[in-house]
């Protein structure tokens, strides 16, 4: 049948009419032409594109993902290293500010014991000069009781019992001296 | 002026068999340019999608360009997010067309297997269906009432607007698909063979010196006019897809919708669009 109508359409002169009425023949050379380039687009040439295009925006992603990763980890290192300087810094001052008490405890310590041994050494020179001025004393006390019974003597102009005399002379003095420490505080 | 020229435009359209005589599969120069044409495109996008390079350069440029192109071009500020599933199909489509119209001005071959209405009558049949097939699945049987009886219109329009819709949609949209594309590569194919005839007449069959510019003029015409054909070969490819995604984006959305997003709504679509491609990507 559809032979016959080629065989129809063939054998007649073509007219007007038949420029815009398909030729059967083409229809089916187009339906196949356009048939394999439609299956060969859309099951090999195309996916492969998209694929393509898939994979450089999944790279594109991936690049922007892993760089933003390596920011935020730079910032969280710096935060790390400048909370570590921080932390330093003040560990320094803490160690200065120990350092410099200790200095301070030092000084007071070594000025507290200065001025203990200094009036520890003024109290012994005073202890020593008392002592000196007492042992002074008594030697002037003697010499004097010595000189007086020697005088005394020389004044009689005789012997007298010289043991006798400096008890007197010795009970003398220190009456004198108890009235010379009375009158020197009254000074 | 007497030239010696007879144009028949028989001799421009109807070619003698060559092989299968007087059967459905009968080869002629027409369905030999028509399987030349398809393995060009074959040919060209089978090396255009095998590189793999994250960086495109030659042909797989060119693939990815003609693909995203139509992909966002055509398919996406069309019919919206969803247009990427007919992506594929409408790429197809734009570079068969383009292929077959292009060997209208190839030296050698100079003639538009679409001039024929074999191809452009298939492919709009096959955008008839589609469209038709999309509308039922995604409306219903509201598809054909939303079409015949637009919503926002008084009833008595009804009786002058249903008739008009019924004619437009489901009648006359396949045969004007398919004209537009026959008719201008028809009409390009008759025009460039006038301006060459011309000029092989003046400068060469029938060479005189007084006809020599009138020679010359015709061949820079015929130039210029290889140079315009380029455009309407693009040009007509890129109607046809743009058309056949609009007839989809109608079935999709319905009437109205499809007006108001061919008006220019392309923000919404192009944002909803890149939410898209970018949970595909984290997937």
């Amino acid at each position: 049948m559809t032979n016959l109508l080629i065989l129809a359409a063939k054998e007649a002169e073509p007219t007007g009419l038949d420029l815009i009425l398909p030729a059967v023949d083409e229809l089916v050379w187009g339906t196949i032409s356009f048939a394999v380039v439609v299956f060969f687009m859309m099951k090999y040439a195309l996916p492969k594109i998209r694929e393509t295009i898939a994979a450089r925006e999944d790279a594109i992603q991936e690049a922007k993902e892993a760089a933003e990763s390596e920011r935020s980890e730079a910032k969280r290192l710096f935060e790390e290293y400048k909370q570590q300087l921080g932390e330093a810094r003040s560990e320094a001052n803490r160690i200065i500010e120990e350092s410099r008490g200790a200095a301070e405890q030092v000084r007071k310590d070594i000025l507290a014991k200065s001025e203990k041994d200094a009036e520890a050494i003024v109290a012994r020179a005073q202890e020593q000069i008392q002592a000196e001025r007492q042992r002074t004393l008594q030697e002037l006390q003697s010499q004097i009781a010595d000189i007086s019974i020697e005088l005394a003597g020389k004044v009689v102009g005789r012997s007298i019992d010289a043991e006798a005399q400096r008890e007197m002379v010795d009970a003398y003095i220190s009456e004198v001296s108890g009235m010379g420490t009375n009158g020197g505080s009254n000074n | 002026m007497n030239l010696a020229l007879e144009l028949d435009v028989n001799h421009l359209f109807f070619w003698d068999p060559i092989l299968f005589k007087d059967t459905p599969f009968e080869l002629n120069r027409v369905s030999l340019l028509m399987i030349f044409g398809s393995l060009v495109c074959i040919t060209f996008f089978f090396f255009a999608s095998r590189g793999k390079s994250l960086v495109p350069k030659g042909m797989q440029t060119i693939g990815e360009t003609a693909y995203l192109f139509v992909r966002d071009k055509i398919a996406i500020d069309v019919i919206g997010p969803e247009g990427v599933k007919y992506a594929s199909y409408l790429t197809s489509l734009f570079f068969f067309i383009f292929f077959m119209n292009l060997m209208e001005i190839i030296p050698g071959i100079n003639f538009p297997v679409t001039s024929r209405m074999a191809i452009p009558l298939l492919l709009a049949v096959l955008t008839y269906l589609i469209f038709n097939v999309v509308g039922f699945a995604k409306q219903g049987f509201h598809y054909v009432t939303g079409t015949l009886f637009p919503p926002g219109v008084p009833k008595p329009i009804y009786l002058l607007l249903t008739p008009i819709e019924f004619f437009s949609v489901f009648i006359i949209r396949p045969l004007t698909l398919a004209i537009r594309l026959l008719a201008n590569m028809m009409a390009g194919h008759v025009l460039l063979t006038i301006f060459f005839l011309f000029t092989h007449e003046f400068l060469v069959t029938d060479f005189k010196l007084m006809t020599l510019p009138l020679g010359v003029l015709t061949a820079v015409v015929a130039t210029v006019l290889i140079v315009f054909e380029m455009l309407v070969i693009s040009i007509q490819a890129y109607i046809f897809t743009m058309l056949t995604a609009f007839y989809i984006a109608e079935s999709i959305h319905g009437h109205g919708d499809a007006d108001h997003d061919e008006e220019g709504t392309h923000p919404e679509p192009t944002r909803e669009y890149e939410g898209l491609e970018e949970s595909t990507a984290a997937a």
